[in-house]
């Protein structure tokens, strides 16, 4: 239970810190500032979900990005922040039922390119071990 | 043909070539994080993390998701039809309206679909039934994260409009 406790806290703060901050820095600084926050959110939180640990990720299982929480984020602030004065129930039912096209082709490329990379990395000398990359 | 790509489909909230763009920008994306990001970071330790948060990430969310536009109010920008204009490969479906899906959806797919191709076939059910609470928790941190950064809309703050 601790574990998802992490797990539902590294989501919480890769969440925030993704909407919260890069429209700002787009809106302000353009281009340079959506590199910018990339560097510094998806650094800092990387490095807290999934280099320290964060994240529930136990070495034989299955492994579960912070792109999830991204994502699920992106959705519900879609949602609250931009709720109209005379929004409700049927406001955000619809907004909900909005999020498929995009979702489902993600998804799809998404899972085309986990497949193929794990075909690719059975070839690339840097996975199969004829390349050193370690220190 | 070109007509046909061109043509917006209310079916799907966006036009066929939309459609193709956001499963390759998807696509895209998530090999380059897959087959990159763990070696940087084998070969540079928590350096390559934030190395490759700057560049993978940083390079394909200008690919994927970057919208027009610099300043305050850059989203009213309007293409010739009217609607908010999209050159980002992952489309926004129904002209933008729908809520904020990230290429993060993608990477996530990705990362989970290559852990069941890794996985022997008498596992994967198995592995799969394992994550599913992670992904739960997972989900409803964000979705938590979400809508209390959300909230901000309803300070009542009258900062430029």
């Amino acid at each position: 239970m601790k574990r998802h406790l992490g797990t539902f806290i590294g989501g919480m703060v890769v969440g925030s810190l993704s909407f919260g901050v890069w429209p700002e820095m787009w809106k302000s600084y353009g281009i340079m500032g959506g590199f910018l926050t990339a560097t510094f959110v998806i650094g800092l939180a990387w490095f807290m979900n999934h280099y320290i640990g964060v994240i529930d990720n136990p070495p034989d299982g299955l492994w579960v990005d912070q792109g999830l929480p991204i994502f699920g984020a992106g959705v519900s602030w879609g949602i609250v922040r931009f709720w109209p004065a005379d929004g409700g129930c049927a406001y955000m039912f619809s907004a909900l039922c909005k999020i498929w096209p995009t979702l489902v082709f993600c998804l799809i490329g998404g899972a085309l390119a986990g497949v193929a990379a794990h075909v690719v990395k059975q070839v690339a000398p840097g996975w199969n071990g004829q390349k050193e990359v370690s220190k | 043909m070109i007509e046909f790509l061109s043509t917006y489909s209310a079916a799907i909230g966006m036009t066929p070539a939309s459609a193709v763009t956001t499963v390759f920008g998807a696509f895209i994306a998530t090999f380059c994080v897959i087959v990159s990001w763990p070696k940087l970071v084998e070969k540079f330790g928590p350096i390559g993390g934030f190395m490759a948060a700057a560049f993978v990430i940083g390079t394909f969310w200008l690919l994927n998701h970057k919208l027009p536009g610099w300043g305050i109010n850059p989203d009213q920008i309007a293409g010739p039809d009217g609607h908010p204009m999209q050159f980002g490969l992952i489309n926004q479906a129904f002209h933008g309206s729908c809520p904020w899906v990230d290429m993060g959806s993608a990477i996530f797919a990705g990362f989970w679909v290559n852990g069941i191709v890794g996985k022997a076939k008498g596992e994967r059910m198995k592995a799969v039934v394992e994550s599913l609470p992670r992904i739960f928790w997972a989900l409803l941190g964000g979705v938590v994260g979400g809508v209390l950064t959300g909230f901000v809309g309803f300070s009542g703050a009258k900062l430029f409009n």
